[in-house]
């Protein structure tokens, strides 16, 4: 019975102090980030905290993996996919504010970490590529891509046995740039990135090959929030600095 | 409802065949070394043995991509010396879950060697037998049941195995796809249907494979099957 009683009161006190604790937090997103979006990412979230004194924090993945995760009530503010299709996918489900708008255009890369080796198209053939890299096509657009190039150049079946799935970019790039696979597909975000410049060979795919790899942007509901912060943060990404970096980081933007 | 492709679930008990066969073989001398080693090397072997219990997953598949790579030493040497690329194939896979379920063999067989009485191997050398004889005609037949649950914890082990799959296989199908594997692509790609069917078939393995082993270690068949 004083055990009961010393636990009531303890719990009241704990409450209490939790709510009085409860002052107007400093803000701070959480933005659910495309795996080919983590480099330019880092740099953009960076512009953003000097200029808005607001702290970001990236959670890497594939497009189609966050879209899950955010449908199962995953705490993000903001979504900055690899395409139209997923963020839609969002908007449509009401979990949205408004309908995606695309940020940038990404571009294809074809890449080779492996010393001596000039990757091109054709040249995956070889038989000293044993395997080719690319993000999983079901749930990364970037890996999408890939295959509607290679399908285009009429070099799909032939290769199809070669292919290794990253369950994003970023796992296709880490087999690339290990040389676990020979070469692969990633995004170009990726090969200019300070990490990994200067690693191997890349040559961009040409775009007529595959379907534009528009990028949306949405700002997420959430209750627990009024989404100022994530809305300061929307219309930055469409700001002339926004725009900069992401040109700098190989991306196509609207001028 | 869309066809279900059996593919991992098979690939899944293949590879937990294979692995286990090669453990059975890798970990009668090693747990029968560790009964009877007075050596100072032995909890330094002890040690490494029980690795795979406590490390993350990922930190394994992380090495063995590592390793296995063709540009790495390792990996350069496999494959120039003997054409093997152990990463994205099922060879690969299989290495990476000996090591990974090495534990779940020589543990349990260690244990029942060293739960018989030393008289039962010392009677064997008196009658002349020899340390081989000994070994696979005296203390193992009197020993079945720890053998069995290091069979079945192996095999239900690799069946649960993510982590390292996920880091060195790729995800090709009928090679590298496991079940777990697929399950988690199925969920990603909001498929909840066949995720569901690969999660409840694993289940019912697991929960079987796990009552076979605490039916045996009960004595209940024993008791109940004479």
């Amino acid at each position: 019975m004083k055990i009961y009683v010393w636990l009531r009161t303890a719990m009241w006190a704990s409450l209490t102090l939790l709510t009085a604790c409860r002052s107007p937090e400093p803000a701070k997103l959480t933005i659910a980030t495309a795996a080919n979006m983590q480099f330019a990412m880092e740099a953009l979230t960076r512009a953003f905290t000097t200029e808005t004194g607001i702290a970001c924090n990236l959670t890497v993945s594939a497009s189609g993996k966050l879209t899950a995760q955010i449908r199962e009530g995953a705490p993000y503010d903001v979504f900055v996919a690899a395409d139209m299709k997923y963020p839609d996918e969002l908007f449509k489900a009401g979990l949205a504010t408004r309908a995606p708008e695309a940020y940038a255009r990404g571009r294809l890369v074809l890449w080779s970490a492996k010393p001596g080796l000039e990757p091109s198209l054709p040249g995956l053939a070889d038989s000293a590529i044993r395997h080719i890299a690319l993000a999983n096509p079901r749930t990364a657009p970037y890996g999408l891509a890939a295959e509607e190039a290679l399908k285009r150049q009429g070099l799909y079946e032939a290769l199809a046995h070669k292919f290794v799935y990253g369950e994003s970019i970023a796992q296709a790039t880490q087999f690339i740039s290990t040389q676990a696979a020979e070469a692969g597909f990633t995004a170009m975000s990726v090969v200019l990135s300070e990490q990994m410049k200067g690693k191997g060979r890349w040559i961009e795919v040409d775009p007529a090959l595959y379907a534009p790899i528009d990028q949306g942007i949405v700002v997420l509901r959430r209750a627990e929030t009024d989404g100022a912060a994530a809305e300061k943060f929307y219309t930055f990404m469409f700001s002339a600095k926004a725009k900069a970096i992401l040109k700098q980081f190989g991306y196509e933007v609207n001028e | 409802m869309e066809e279900i492709n059996w593919g991992p679930l098979a690939l899944t008990l293949q590879l937990a065949g294979v692995t286990t066969a090669i453990l059975f073989v890798v970990s009668l001398p090693l747990a029968w070394w560790l009964s009877q080693s007075r050596s100072g090397w032995k909890p330094v072997v002890e040690a490494l043995v029980s690795m795979p219990l406590v490390l993350p997953p990922t930190v394994l598949g992380f090495y063995f991509l590592l390793a296995f790579s063709p540009g790495s030493f390792f990996g350069g040497w496999l494959n120039e010396q003997f054409g093997l690329k152990l990463v994205f194939s099922f060879e690969g896979l299989v290495a990476a879950s000996v090591v990974y379920s090495l534990p779940f063999m020589v543990h349990p067989i260690y244990s029942g060697l060293s739960g018989l009485p030393p008289s039962l191997s010392e009677a064997a050398y008196v009658m002349g037998k020899t340390k081989l004889t000994t070994f696979f005609r005296v203390l193992l037949p009197n020993m079945r049941a720890s053998v069995l649950t290091g069979l079945v914890l192996s095999f239900a082990h690799t069946v649960g195995e993510f982590g390292v799959v996920l880091m060195i296989g790729g995800n090709i199908p009928d090679k590298t796809r496991v079940a777990s594997i697929a399950i988690y692509e199925e969920v990603e790609a909001l498929n909840y249907a066949e995720a569901n069917v690969y999660s409840l078939v694993l289940f019912v393995i697991s929960f079987a494979i796990l009552l076979l082993v605490y039916l045996i270690n009960g004595g209940y068949l024993k008791k109940h099957w004479r």
